[in-house]
């Protein structure tokens, strides 16, 4: 790290002039939830497509967010992206657990 | 560096002494002893349970204890014994040895250390308090809805389980997040991951399991505590709810949690073993990929505890493929201590003796393992004193080996004093003998069917044999513990004179530092130049660690009693919780926030400990 | 090394220039990913317990989307405050930073108030705690979030009176970026309330 620390000072310091990415993230989270609020609002699309619908809007936004506002797509971030992706993969087991194998 | 020194005294150096000391301190060495005093004594007290419930067993159709109060015991057996002993006593472990380990001077987070410990502590009171206060729960340590719900439970006992653990979780919660931060933040320079000591390798992987099963706990206990508490409905089968869901949520938790006792274990056995053969471990990286692959695998085979709940053959078939594939790395692992003890010169010291030990009996916990996952075997073994066998042999047999081998291994490093190791071989070989009689018979009992969690038997019926031995097992391992709590008492009184490297054969970090080490731990940051970093140095001749910074003063964190008192706050709260004190809870809970609100407001600029004062050795 | 040491100019990210300032957000992320779990597993009780409706009104009658979309967009746009107050952390200008932050906490009380009238709606319609499993589910999932986004508020206005009066430093920085990143995952979680509990509880 510290071999190259000017360069490295020099790009994360341009990298973080200017909102814009942020706003291209905002915009676009914005647009995912109006499609996944019209899908539902609308009433018109078959039930297990507007699941798909849904479920894919929400992963794609929250994808942004993590990357971009929360830093995750920086470097040096080797471990959060480790501990969020493995507490995803308990969490997926545990849906796939409330769905299938729970009933009474 | 020596900017620094103008400051060293800039800020008054608040230290206190005698029990406001032990209050107040957040160094990991003292908060390791006060997790093994404090888990010690809650050792003593499951294992006081666990003496009454064998004497109930020991013969046909006894009344020594009533059946209320023998489902009592029994949970407070196992929920003491896991929570607030075992647990604990890993912590002590951790504690002690991994900032040593990698060569730093304090873990992450030193206040969440020491709130870490005082959570758990007051947790575990509270969970105890029950037995005054006369509503004890009776529920297993499972815990079981409908058994534990409102319905069917109605008297306070099962809140104390509630509140008593979810106190206790956050401790352990906040102990996982800061060894997982200081084990990848603090390493000292050259120490890479795969040159860390096995031990802080198993602590790591034992850390995340804390980190990702722990919460699930958090929720089961809240959704449980939500129906006792504010007639919720989420285990109340009459308004919609599923108790099915709670078995799922407890064992989404509970299959790692037993991972989490038991891999520290291989970390001290990998230690020991490699320790006292003076040789490298074997097999140092498929050791760390069997721990990985065990971690990864303990998430996804929760379901083989309920094979009999009725989840379908789809659903047993892929568990119990999931499960026996565990043994997969496991036997990886006991092949490599093998191979590590294989042309070893073999030193047979009490701790080398738990280590050894604990190979064959974990193996033997380890086959009725798989056994029990084959699921249309397990509809045979279920609930029946097998089960009970098996997992006493896992993690009797495998942590509590285990963590007995790595006490009288690490107890120069923690005291100063070495343990006496005659008294201490009696002790292994009377606890030993004790386990094997206690459970080994257990297992048969369970295949000529006698269940598990009933309170007596009928004679003649084959049990009562087996159960007089199980007995006289039992009270042999009450015996060994005794000679373990003389061998402390005796120890005490010797002369604080271990040396630096008391086994001679240390092989990581903490064995180059004085034992006990100073409240620093290291002068300087030693420099890591391979795996076994100690070792490498002492067989090129050389006396200490080659430094990788200058002798400076030291920067330490101040000692601080908002931990204490945070966790009597949420000890209070639990009160109210339970018994409809609002202003109780309030109260309670104000507190806590008080205190980090302060935590948060007031910076701890900690103070230094000068280059004079290092040399006058400041001890813990 | 405290701040007092750095004499002179806040260093290049500030947040991480010492070792507790990086200790923190590598243990404050780890805590994110025990908090993943803790709100998977609250989801997988709502989505095991939600048909469980027992006398109370169904999901699709009792959810308002109008309302749900603008607490949605109140949290989604204070979530973009928050990014530029990391930024003006970066860029080392503190009014513009506790400007970010103050309307960072003002929207989060707006989706509070928000959430508070719709969940007195809710008990007017006979939508309790005890009315069924899937009240009980949807009131501790719901509860439990907006009980973060409660502690959230009363954080940050704490760092914003901590920056008041500390200014800047590489103490304090740490603790803006820390608690962004919280506030982020907040709404992270509320993407997928709105998403499985509200717009799929309105597909029949």
């Amino acid at each position: 790290m510290s071999s190259n620390h000017s360069t490295h000072e020099q790009t994360t310091r341009h990298r973080h002039e200017g909102p814009k990415k942020h706003i291209v993230a905002f915009v676009l989270s914005l647009v995912l939830t109006i499609i996944a609020f019209a899908a539902v609002a609308s009433g018109e699309i078959n039930t297990t497509f507007t699941y798909i619908i849904l479920v894919g809007m929400a992963l794609v936004q929250v994808f942004v967010q993590m990357a971009f506002w929360m830093h995750m797509k920086d470097r040096g971030h080797l471990f959060p992206i480790m501990g969020i992706l493995f507490g995803v993969i308990v969490v997926f087991t545990m849906v796939i657990m409330a769905e299938y194998w729970v009933w009474w | 560096m020596t900017a620094h020194a103008a400051h060293a005294h800039a800020h008054p150096v608040k230290r206190y002494r005698g029990l406001m000391d032990w209050l107040t301190t957040v160094d990991h060495k003292k908060i390791g002893i006060l997790y093994l005093i404090a888990g010690g004594l809650f050792f003593l007290v499951g294992g006081l349970e666990a003496i009454l419930i064998r004497i109930q067993l020991i013969g046909p159709q006894k009344d020594f204890v009533g059946a209320d109060t023998f489902n009592e015991l029994l949970t407070m057996h196992g929920t003491t014994m896991i929570f607030l002993a075992a647990m604990p006593m890993l912590f002590a472990l951790m504690n002690a040895v991994i900032p040593l380990q990698i060569g730093a001077r304090d873990v992450a987070f030193p206040f969440l250390n020491s709130l870490g410990f005082w959570t758990f502590f007051f947790g575990g009171v509270l969970l105890n308090v029950s037995w005054f206060a006369g509503h004890v729960p009776d529920a297993g340590w499972t815990s079981y809805v409908p058994l534990a719900g409102p319905t069917y439970n109605s008297g306070h006992g099962v809140d104390y389980y509630v509140l008593g653990l979810q106190i206790a979780g956050i401790g352990t919660l906040l102990g996982g997040i800061n060894f997982m931060a200081t084990i990848i933040n603090m390493r000292a320079p050259g120490m890479s991951f795969m040159r860390m000591p096995m031990f802080t390798w198993s602590i790591f992987i034992t850390s995340m399991l804390i980190v990702f099963a722990f919460p699930v706990l958090t929720v089961g206990l809240v959704a449980l505590m939500f129906d006792r508490l504010f007639q919720a409905n989420f285990f109340e089968t009459a308004t919609g709810g599923s108790t099915v869901l709670w078995e799922h949520v407890f064992w989404v938790f509970g299959h790692p949690e037993v991972y989490i006792l038991i891999m520290p274990a291989f970390g001290i056995i990998s230690e020991v073993v490699s320790t006292f053969s003076r040789k490298r471990l074997f097999g140092y990286s498929s050791m760390v990929f069997a721990l990985i692959l065990i971690a990864f695998l303990g998430f996804m085979v929760w379901a083989h505890h309920m094979f009999t709940t009725g989840l379908g053959p789809v659903a047993n078939g892929l568990f119990s493929i999931a499960t026996m594939l565990i043994a997969v790395p496991t036997g990886v692992k006991i092949f490599n201590w093998l191979f590590t003890l294989w042309g070893g010169s073999i030193r047979f010291t009490t701790a080398s003796l738990f280590g050894i030990g604990f190979i064959p009996t974990f193996t033997m916990g380890g086959v009725t393992g798989v056994m029990l996952a084959a699921a249309p075997a397990d509809y045979q073994y279920h609930d029946t004193y097998f089960v009970v066998a098996h997992f006493h042999y896992v993690i009797v047999g495998g942590l509590i080996n285990g963590i007995f081998a790595g006490l009288f291994y690490w107890w120069p490093k923690m005291f100063g004093r070495t343990l006496n190791e005659t008294l201490g071989k009696w002790f292994f070989w009377t606890f030993y003998i004790g386990f094997h009689m206690t459970f080994f018979v257990q297992h048969f009992l369970g295949l000529i069917g006698m269940p598990r969690r009933v309170w007596t038997y009928l004679p003649n019926q084959g049990f009562d044999t087996m159960n007089l031995v199980s007995t006289i097992g039992a009270f042999l391992m009450g015996i060994g513990t005794i000679m373990l709590l003389i061998n402390i008492v005796i120890t005490s009184f010797k002369a604080k004179n271990a040396a630096n490297d008391p086994w001679e054969d240390g092989r990581s970090l903490e064995w180059s530092i004085p034992s006990p080490p100073p409240e620093y731990n290291f002068k300087q940051i030693p420099l890591v130049r391979s795996a076994d970093a100690w070792w490498k140095e002492k067989m090129e001749g050389k006396k200490e660690m080659t430094p990788s910074e200058p002798v400076g003063p030291i920067h330490m964190p101040s000692p601080s009693i908002k931990p204490l008192i945070m966790s009597i706050g949420l000890f209070i709260a639990g009160f109210g919780f339970m018994y409809d004190k609002l202003y109780l809870a309030i109260g309670g809970i104000g507190l806590t926030l008080l205190c980090m609100l302060l935590r948060s407001v007031y910076d701890d600029h900690g103070f230094h400990i000068s280059e004079e004062e290092q040399e006058k050795g400041v001890q813990a | 090394m405290s701040a007092h040491e750095l004499n002179g100019e806040l260093p290049h990210e500030p947040e991480k220039a010492t070792l507790e300032g990086r200790n923190k957000i590598l243990g404050f992320w780890l805590f994110l990913g025990a908090e993943t779990v803790l709100f998977g597993t609250l989801f997988s009780s709502y989505l095991a317990l939600r048909h469980n409706i027992g006398d109370g009104p169904p999901a699709s009658e009792l959810f308002e989307l109008p309302m749900t979309f603008a607490a949605t967009m109140i949290l989604l746009t204070s979530s973009l405050m928050s990014v530029f107050a990391v930024q003006a952390l970066h860029q080392k200008k503190v009014k513009p930073l506790i400007g970010w932050l103050i309307a960072t906490i003002v929207l989060g009380l707006g989706f509070l108030a928000l959430e508070v009238v719709e969940f007195l709606n809710y008990i007017d319609e006979g939508h309790k705690m005890p009315t069924s499993a899937f009240s009980s589910s949807f009131y501790t999932l719901v509860g439990f979030h907006g009980a973060h986004v409660a502690f959230g508020v009363l954080w940050i206005t704490l760092i914003i009176l901590q920056l008041l009066k500390k200014g800047l430093t590489v103490v304090t920085a740490p603790k803006v970026y820390v608690s962004a990143i919280y506030w982020h995952f907040i709404d992270v979680v509320w993407v997928f309330i709105f998403t499985v509990v509200y717009l799929m509880g309105k597909v029949v």
